[in-house]
């Protein structure tokens, strides 16, 4: 509407307000002097007036507790509030000024509509006390819990910087990047777990970026404090926690362990690097080399996962540091034996074919039989050990723990066909006979005392 | 969110306002049941007979007082409507509030704050000086009378754009 209309729009209003009320239609339509869209307007008006009752004219009631939001320039205790810098369902984060120490700190309330429930306020509590036990540069500094005229106040290390959503929201993150930034996650994560503080709401909105590039996880606001009655208060609050981020056990309200804030760290992995929520964009998107970490933390089961941030802060390490400078020598000796073995179990069958012809018939092919499939197990378990140790470093202790029972068994039967075929062919002096002996012992020596050797010094430090 | 209107001498007294009005209310937490609710215009009373006696030479002027109290106040019911609808859309639990018990013979039809606020602010578009009236007597609580000194217009001035403020701001809320 154009002022001149407002102005003519005022004056057939006001002018019809000073009529009596019966005579105000009239006065209006010979007043608008055939502007129908005016009359019309000037008309719903004076409908609008009519009837309006006490609209308005009420004053507005005002819950006691929404006057307890703080606001630019409050002062609360040795607090000056400069301003508000977050807020969301469970809390309302505010920049202030610690008078007393002339510093920078980030105040954290509940929004007005939860401030008084004894529910929400124990539960900003326990955030202080179950983040104060946790120390380490990726984890905000809890300075102190404060109650003032009212308020429950955390007063935490103020934090310059955005959050990983705001960076996400920016475009890609690079794939270096987001590892590192992934690294810093499970380095916080492991302190914090170590503390036996559960997260349980990890996502890129409690993920701040510091300026200057370090990672600070914030928010530990439903975290499930271990031998603390937790999981009471948190339960009766609902389903607390993001349900994207959310692991399937934390989703179906049971107990959930450090390995719940694994699955949302992977989540979270996928999403910077695939520029996607993982359920909804194909992991195909994701670079090879942390496809499999982003499977392993998104395993539905627990047992699935990595058993802790620091395995997981192993495979992400492993992934920064790629053809394995860090790599150590029992590490590249155990690769060797891995495909050194594959190669020895293959060229077997050369000999293993010749018996097969000096024992002659059921006999000589079922030794034949049981060697190949002893063979095509062990051999190419073995290779994939090799290929994933080079290549995938990050799924390999879950890969090994896996095939170690058929690698075993495998080993077993070749070395058993062996020896069977051996004493089978039973010329003592036959060259094939020797070979297959000596194979047969020998595999079984190599299997049983060097391959555990070499293993264990090639994983001894992350297979604790 | 209402401009801050800078325009205004007194502004820079907002903080003080605001915190009055919180310490009011941090008094009543303590002996109160939750959920109570209390008349806006009677908490900026309150505020401000304290705040007159603590810095008489700031706040020697009632009605100017009451401006800044309303615009506060405005600021406070749309923030804490908003917070409301974020909370409901979180999942947050839901409380009764006492509204309509405390309101005495006839309860007044709720009104949806933010929903206003934004009318408001298109109105001020159309006419300022009907929707800071709006402001000092809905939120503020002044009377016509306080609201025709703080705008330097007549009281009867005052009313006539009062009823078509009012009017307008009832179709825009159907």
């Amino acid at each position: 509407m154009s002022s001149g209309d407002w102005t003519r729009l005022k004056a057939l209003f006001q002018g019809a307000l000073d009529q009596p009320a019966h005579a105000r239609e009239r006065w209006l339509r010979d007043a608008a002097a055939g502007n129908v869209e005016l009359l019309q307007e000037a008309q719903a008006l004076i409908d609008a007036h009519e009837t309006a009752g006490t609209f308005l004219d009420e004053p507005p009631a005002i819950e006691v507790d929404d006057l307890l939001g703080l606001t630019a320039g409050s002062q609360i205790g040795a607090y000056r509030v400069i301003e508000e810098i977050g807020r969301g369902g469970m809390g309302v984060v505010y920049l202030a000024e610690d008078q007393r120490l002339g510093r920078r700190v980030a105040l954290k309330s509940l929004p007005p509509p939860l401030a008084r429930d004894p529910t929400f306020r124990e539960r900003l509590r326990r955030e202080a006390r179950a983040a104060a036990t946790i120390s380490h540069p990726a984890v905000a500094v809890v300075y102190s819990l404060e109650e003032i005229d009212g308020h429950l106040l955390i007063a935490s290390e103020y934090v310059r910087g955005h959050t990983l959503r705001a960076e996400l929201a920016r475009g890609p993150i690079d794939d270096r990047r987001a590892v590192a930034i992934a690294t810093d996650i499970a380095k916080a994560l492991a302190a914090a777990h170590a503390a036996g503080v559960v997260h349980r709401d990890l996502k890129p909105e409690n993920v701040l970026i510091t300026d200057e590039g370090a990672v600070k996880v914030v928010d530990f606001g439903i975290a499930h404090v271990e031998g603390l009655e937790a999981t009471r208060l948190t339960r009766d609050g609902g389903l607390v926690g993001t349900p994207a981020y959310m692991s399937p056990e934390q989703l179906a309200g049971r107990t959930v362990d450090a390995r719940s804030d694994i699955y949302s760290a992977g989540v979270v992995l996928a999403e910077m690097v695939g520029g996607g929520h993982p359920l909804s964009s194909p992991a195909a998107q994701l670079p090879t080399s942390l496809a499999p970490i982003v499977q392993r933390c998104l395993q539905h089961s627990p047992t699935g996962r990595f058993a802790s941030a620091t395995e997981l802060l192993r495979a992400l390490e492993d992934v920064a540091r790629p053809g394995g400078a860090r790599r150590s020598g029992a590490r590249w000796w155990w690769e060797f034996h891995q495909a050194m073995a594959a190669l020895t179990y293959w060229l077997m069958m050369i000999p293993v074919w010749n018996a097969r012809g000096a024992i002659g018939g059921a006999a000589g092919r079922a030794v034949f039989v049981a060697t190949l499939a002893a063979v095509i197990v062990a051999a190419n378990l073995r290779l994939h050990l090799w290929f994933t140790s080079r290549f995938y470093p990050g799924e390999l202790k879950w890969l090994r723990a896996r095939v170690a029972r058929w690698i075993h068994a495998a080993d077993w039967l070749f070395a058993l066909s062996l020896v069977t075929g051996g004493l089978l062919v039973g010329d003592e002096g036959s060259a094939v006979t020797i070979l297959l002996l000596a194979f047969g012992i020998g595999a079984a020596v190599a299997f049983l005392v060097i391959e555990p050797a070499t293993t264990r010094a090639a994983f001894r430090s992350s297979s604790k | 969110m209402p401009s801050n209107n800078d325009s205004r001498p007194q502004f820079h007294l907002m903080p003080l306002v605001y915190d009055e009005l919180r310490r009011i209310a941090a008094r009543y937490v303590s002996r109160e049941r939750p959920g109570q609710t209390l008349q806006a215009t009677a908490l900026v009373n309150e505020a401000y007979v304290r705040l007159a006696s603590e810095r008489p030479r700031e706040f020697q002027n009632r009605t100017h007082f009451l401006a800044i109290a309303a615009l506060s106040m405005r600021q406070i019911l749309v923030q804490r409507a908003r917070a409301r609808g974020a909370a409901k859309r979180g999942g947050a639990p839901q409380r009764v509030t006492l509204d309509d018990a405390s309101a005495g013979s006839t309860p007044p039809a709720s009104i949806d704050v933010a929903a206003l606020d934004e009318a408001l602010t298109r109105l001020a578009e159309l006419d300022p000086e009907q929707a800071r009236i709006v402001e000092l007597r809905y939120f503020g609580g002044l009377t016509v009378e306080e609201t025709a000194e703080v705008e330097g217009i007549s009281p009867a001035t005052v009313k006539r754009q009062w009823a078509m403020a009012r009017a307008w701001l009832k179709r825009a809320l159907e």
